[in-house]
């Protein structure tokens, strides 16, 4: 055995979803990439992943317009008898109008914890090993539990396929999608850049964001790195 | 007897012939595909993990390659290449 015959994708499960029977996504699909990871974690926990209960199916919310008003795809898979359940919110903001940054806020994940859940996170399939961890972890954690994945779609966000995967990590770089976990109350940031790069970076990737410059860009600068304090304050706690 | 559409079936039947239906071929056939350099591939796998349609697998000689049917062409395995091993060529 050389030094090579080993590498990290060997700890994932092998079994694909897709194969051999593939899926209607489009070329270079974010969705479909986090839900190949979904599954990959999933795989061996869950009785059969394939029959679990999509509330909204992520085949729906592939196929957008600008307007159309697609809602996020949704996974609810329900764990223990008390009527838990995982759930996980799969969003490539398609159904935000173009040039419309109120999309970069995401609520979900401290409502969710509000309401009771155990275990809420941020996820994107660009830190794969990232994402496999925190559905292990909502998986078993003991009550309910909700990760938002933030999928970068290249139709309606304007960017070529190739990029997918580095858009998303533009993402979590620019902290305008900050990973973070709050597991019982308590936040953490997972992913924690020491140097963040300027926002402009990640609008000037994608034509939905074209006319979002100057002064504009200085405000959402701001608001994401006021988020940002807000969120390193509450993980302080923990620490 | 000539073959009725969908439209002058009853509500609820079953519809035992296919029709025109074919059955779903997953891949866009796509122009370009994905092509390994051996020489520089050092067999990280990271084309394997960015993949989003599952379409490269590993082979018995510990290289990957791509499955035909499968890939969309994208072009994400390309990119997220260190080593610049993968490159997008003309399918036949």
């Amino acid at each position: 055995m050389d030094k090579f015959s080993l590498y990290a994708g060997q700890f994932l499960s092998f079994r694909e979803h897709f194969a051999p029977k593939g899926h209607n996504a489009c070329a270079g699909c974010g969705v479909a990439l986090a839900v190949r990871h979904v599954y990959k974690a999933l795989d061996g926990k869950v009785d059969d992943i394939e029959k679990a209960s999509w509330q909204i199916p992520w085949e729906q919310n592939l196929i957008v317009g600008s307007d159309t008003g697609a809602q996020p795809a949704l996974l609810t898979i329900s764990k223990g008898d008390n009527g838990e359940m995982l759930q996980i919110c799969f969003d490539n903001e398609a159904m935000g109008k173009k040039n419309d940054t109120s999309v970069i806020a995401k609520k979900l994940p401290a409502v969710a914890a509000a309401s009771g859940y155990q275990y809420a996170a941020t996820a994107c399939p660009s830190h794969p090993f990232d994402l496999i961890d925190k559905v292990r972890k909502a998986w078993e954690a003991e009550g309910s539990a909700f990760i938002l994945v933030l999928c970068p779609c290249p139709v309606a966000w304007g960017f070529e396929p190739e990029n997918t995967v580095q858009i998303g990590r533009l993402a979590v770089e620019t902290r305008t999608f900050p990973l973070y976990e709050i597991a019982s109350g308590y936040y953490s940031i997972t992913i924690d850049e020491q140097n963040a790069r300027p926002v402009r970076d990640y609008l000037a990737r994608q034509d939905r964001f074209a006319a979002v410059k100057g002064k504009k860009a200085e405000a959402l600068q701001a608001e994401i790195n006021n988020a940002f304090a807000a969120l390193k304050d509450k993980s302080k706690i923990n620490a | 007897m000539s073959v009725k559409t969908f439209k002058q079936e009853k509500v609820g039947c079953n519809l035992l012939e296919a029709g025109k239906a074919q059955p779903f071929v997953p891949g866009t056939k796509p122009e370009l595909q994905p092509v390994w350099d051996k020489d520089l591939c050092v067999r990280c796998a990271l084309c394997y993990l960015y993949c989003p349609d599952a379409a490269i697998s590993r082979q018995e000689d510990e290289y990957f390659d791509v499955d035909d049917k499968l890939c969309t062409g994208c072009g994400i395995c390309h990119r997220e290449c260190w080593f610049g091993a993968i490159s997008m060529q003309e399918v036949d």
